[in-house]
């Protein structure tokens, strides 16, 4: 059985269809991330798998228990980390574990133990006591990740874990992430690709409500990337010597003396040997490892961040 | 229990919110302290006076017209019939003086008979009773010609309250100051699901009927202590408590749950905190046409129409009554009013909270 089990689910609002027939199969342990620009209907996916939103159409199941037929057994298994921090502002970092975790019906006591051994990990003990208004962007992010474990979940979500914070404070979580893999299923949902080329196990890359490119970030960049680059620095460069390149490469992007060539299959020593032999003077050359950004550019035809 | 447990946040929600406490217990304060304080001076000129009219003859009637032409004499309507009526009125405060015209007073005038008039007063106030004895005596004097000799006696009656105005004033602002529960929860609700709290909630395994009660619950001792600071000022500021108390509880709890269904209904249909303010813009001109702060006796029919249709007038008029001395059984009524508009707001109330957890 998989821990999330989805099926052509759709979502339309008003006419806006924002999630386009999603299928999606995430394995128990698996640390998975739906990466994807603003609006790409990564959240309405997580909030139909949360049983916030009814799905227009397809199904879903968590471990099991179908989201709509069955919401409060999906319930009982899943923590959630929603995208914008969400907290009882008035209350201390006890009082807003201890609400979550008796609402998912632990006692007093594991309550405490849960909040004391989190609190502990997420370095917020020192500040415990306070309300959590008070505290700083990455504090609270860490607050709202606690509260989606307090209760021991089988399968976390994550919805954007780092949006919005200094990247301090985004390692400082990755770290906390990092931890949690292979003890927990967890579903991630981020635009920044370093973030689920980190993390993830398997990636899936969503755009305008579709699945559009599914595997490892490896599988991806080796899969999907038909073009090659290499960047190489250069000196007395002749016009002759970029007219004969720009014929024989698919692209030739030139800034100062850096010259930049893809290719379907390029070949590094052919390029170096032949512009030695032109007598350009080579002071380095280096084929450029591809990114999930190239990857989804190259998928989509857009940048990742718009 | 997790209904217990969410009512439990959101009260510390609302006594960790200075400005949420500021509103609630500091404006109907402010108010009071005002209200009582303007009230607290002299008694302006004309008097106000009553008249008890037992002789109900032409020679009567044309009497108390003379005494009405009077510059610092204001007559009140209506004329009561009975000595006894005014007496409780007086006792009680509604009134702060009257002129007793007895049965024969026609007779006398025209027999030529001396008249004895009785001026009854408080005797926490003797001043307006002497002030008028003199004024009462010379238009007699006048109306009847030299003869025959008109006595006003002054008679000081105890009255149980202690400052009327504090009496009026009290009552009112206590009901105005639960009004102000419907922007307090509206703002909770209308705060918690515009900020998300409510759907992380609703990830977890409560139910809807949690939230209907951790939802609404907190604000019932919200609203006691509340009464209970009210009601504490407007002691110490000389509020004086002749009825049953418990009884004003009563209403004030009844009107209390009836804030807090309209601000449920308020908060499901807003769409953020700020948009819950809009609450203000019908609690402060219903407060005016309650009563809660003047008499709505002059108001034109329509709006005291309007205000005898909703709850609040019957809370600020059942309190006065009670807390001056009226029986159970004459706020019966105004009592089946609150308590069926309680159970209706909060019907509304619980349907429209349920509906904005189902997407």
């Amino acid at each position: 059985m998989n821990a999330v089990q989805a099926f052509k689910l759709t979502k339309a609002f008003d006419g806006l269809v924002a999630v386009k027939g999603i299928d999606l199969e995430i394995n128990k342990g698996e640390l998975f991330s739906l990466l994807g620009p603003n609006g790409a209907g990564k959240t309405t996916t997580i909030r139909m798998l949360c049983c916030l939103l009814k799905p227009t159409n397809g199904t879903a199941s968590i471990l099991g228990y179908d989201v709509v037929k069955t919401p409060f057994a999906v319930k009982k298994l899943i923590g959630v980390s929603p995208q914008d921090t969400i907290l009882s502002e008035r209350l201390n970092c006890w009082e807003n574990l201890a609400l979550i975790g008796k609402v998912h019906g632990l006692s007093s006591n594991e309550v405490r133990g849960r909040s004391e051994e989190l609190l502990e990990t997420m370095g917020l003990m020192e500040r415990s006591k306070d309300q959590v208004r008070k505290f700083s962007g990455g504090m609270k992010r860490r607050l709202s990740i606690a509260m989606a474990l307090v209760h021991d979940p089988k399968l976390l979500f994550l919805d954007e874990p780092t949006l919005g914070l200094d990247p301090q404070a985004r390692r400082a979580i990755w770290e906390y992430i990092a931890a949690l893999k292979g003890k927990k299923t967890i579903l991630l949902t981020t635009h920044y690709m370093e973030e689920a080329d980190l993390l993830s196990d398997r990636i899936g890359v969503i755009d305008e409500g579709r699945v559009v490119a599914l595997g490892t970030s490896q599988e991806l960049k080796t899969n999907l990337l038909e073009m090659h680059s290499m960047v190489v620095s250069t000196e007395n460069l002749t016009a002759e010597v970029l007219e004969d390149l720009r014929n024989k490469y698919s692209r030739l992007e030139m800034a100062k003396e850096r010259l930049r060539i893809s290719h379907k299959d390029l070949d590094f020593k052919e390029i170096v040997d032949y512009l030695h032999s032109r007598g350009v003077t080579v002071y380095s050359a280096a084929l450029e490892q591809p990114t999930l950004e190239d990857v989804f550019i190259e998928i989509t035809g857009k940048k990742l961040r718009d | 229990m997790n209904f217990w447990e969410i009512g439990k946040r959101n009260l510390k929600e609302i006594y960790r919110n200075p400005v949420l406490l500021g509103f609630l217990l500091g404006m109907p304060v402010a108010f009071m302290l005002v209200f009582c304080a303007a009230a607290g001076g002299g008694q302006a000129s004309p008097i106000a006076m009553s008249i008890v009219d037992e002789d109900l003859s032409q020679t009567s009637s044309a009497f108390r017209q003379n005494l009405g032409n009077i510059e610092a004499i204001e007559v009140n309507e209506p004329i009561y019939s009975e000595k006894s009526q005014a007496q409780e009125d007086l006792e009680d405060g509604r009134i702060s003086l009257y002129l007793f015209i007895p049965s024969g007073f026609e007779e006398a005038t025209r027999t030529q008979q001396a008249i004895n008039l009785e001026l009854a007063y408080k005797e926490a106030d003797p001043m307006m009773g002497l002030q008028l004895k003199p004024i009462i005596e010379a238009v007699g004097f006048e109306f009847l010609g030299t003869a025959p000799p008109l006595n006003v006696e002054l008679k000081g009656t105890e009255s149980k309250i202690k400052n009327p105005a504090v009496n009026f004033y009290a009552p009112g602002i206590v009901v105005f100051g639960l009004m102000i529960l419907i922007s307090t929860a509206a703002e909770i609700i209308a705060g918690d699901r515009e900020k998300g709290f409510l759907a992380r909630m609703f990830t977890t395994p409560a139910r809807p009927w949690d939230f209907i009660l951790g939802y609404s619950l907190p604000f019932i001792p919200v609203l006691i202590i509340s009464t209970f600071i009210y009601l504490g000022v407007g002691m110490a500021l000389g509020l004086t408590v002749v009825g049953n108390l418990g009884h004003a509880f009563l209403i004030f709890f009844l009107i209390g749950l009836c804030a807090i269904g309209i601000g449920m209904i308020v908060g499901s249909l807003v769409k953020s905190e700020s948009q819950a303010g809009v609450s203000w813009i019908f609690i402060v001109p219903i407060a005016m046409i309650s009563g809660t702060m003047f008499t709505v006796e002059r108001m034109p029919s329509a709006i005291r129409s309007v205000a005898g249709a909703l709850p609040f007038i019957h809370a600020v008029d059942a309190s006065r009554a009670v807390l001056n001395g009226s029986s159970f059984s004459a706020i019966v009524l105004d009592l089946y009013w609150l308590i069926g508009w309680a159970v209706v707001l909060f019907a509304i109330g619980i349907l429209l909270f349920r509906r904005t957890m189902v997407s």
